[in-house]
């Protein structure tokens, strides 16, 4: 009886650390590996187009899924939070693709400059919005 | 001759005047902050979205906050993915967004640095669902350019946000904090 006593104690316990082990240490340190992710292929252009069209059908597509995307650098910036950003082109003088870069990005990047990004897609306000983006 | 080009210069000055005296500018950011918090026990509930889409008009207060709910960041990715596909919903609905105006609008001396403080009152949507709401923030000049910060205390069920661990873990009254420089 004490030794059934004393393995449910150590399951639970077993179980339990794990648990927190997961919840509060592994999923706060875990980072997602952007570099070697599957991506899918777009250009900037392409990409806006898709989201003015039909939004619904394009958050389908997009959302939340790592885009590799082409396109001509039309503005870099800070953002208020530090990060910097750099909006590629589309048809529209109006709509780009605005990519916040990951802290670890060291590359710079100028206007006119054709630069390929991986990032996630998180939908679209002004322009379409990607994030955790690394410039390829 | 002179009377008809006196005529005519003076309704020239009287449209630049015109013009001049309603020329409206539109303030806009495409990198302003909305900060959420729902701390409601011992573990922090929090997340920032650094991608806020906000535009307002200097002469009408017209106001207009917008984000995309995927672009908020928790310091837990676990908690992120919960807050994503178990609350906010957000692949269903992927935007929120606050439109109305800033009422008290003639008050701020967009050429005078300061602190004004400004009323905001109009729709807040989150998960599709539109609610009337009221705050009181602040309107600061900075070097001629505009900042503005605000919060706004919201009732999560209000919003039709259903789950575990609201009221517990999760506080029932979220805060959702503006802090937009244009």
């Amino acid at each position: 009886m004490k030794k059934i006593i004393l393995s449910t104690i150590v399951l639970v316990l077993i179980i339990a650390t794990s648990g927190y082990y997961y919840v509060f240490i592994y999923s706060k340190n875990k980072k997602f590996d952007m570099e070697h992710a599957d991506s899918m292929n777009i250009e900037a252009t392409a990409l806006v187009s898709a989201f003015q069209e039909n939004e619904a059908n394009a958050n389908k597509l997009y959302l939340d899924k790592v885009l590799f995307i082409n396109g001509v650098v039309g503005a870099t910036a800070k953002t208020q939070s530090g990060e910097t950003s750099v909006t590629l082109t589309s048809s529209d003088p109006f709509s780009g693709v605005m990519a916040t870069l990951d802290s670890t990005v060291t590359t710079q990047v100028k206007v006119g400059d054709t630069i390929a990004i991986k990032g996630f897609c998180k939908g679209f306000l002004s322009d379409v919005v990607i994030t955790n983006a690394l410039i390829q | 001759m002179k009377k008809t080009a006196l005529t005519l210069l003076s309704t020239l000055l009287l449209c630049a005047l015109t013009s001049t005296t309603n020329a409206q500018k539109v303030y806009a950011t495409k990198t302003g902050q909305v900060f959420f918090n729902a701390t409601g026990g011992i573990e922090k509930i929090a997340a920032v979205n650094n991608q806020t889409d906000s535009k307002f008009v200097d002469q009408t207060g017209q106001i207009i906050f917008a984000v995309l709910v995927k672009g908020f960041k928790f310091e837990n990715q676990l908690m992120e993915d919960h807050f994503n596909e178990n609350y906010l919903e957000s692949s269903k609905f992927p935007k929120a967004d606050f439109k109305g105006y800033i009422t008290n609008i003639k008050e701020v001396n967009f050429s005078k640095d300061g602190t004004y403080p400004i009323t905001v009152d109009g729709d807040l949507t989150i998960h599709g669902v539109a609610k009337k709401v009221s705050t009181k923030g602040t309107l600061k000049i900075e070097k001629g350019l505009p900042h503005i910060e605000g919060e706004f205390v919201v009732k999560i069920k209000d919003y039709g946000i259903t789950g575990l661990y609201i009221g517990d873990k999760i506080a029932a009254d979220a805060s959702i904090t503006i802090n937009c420089k244009y």
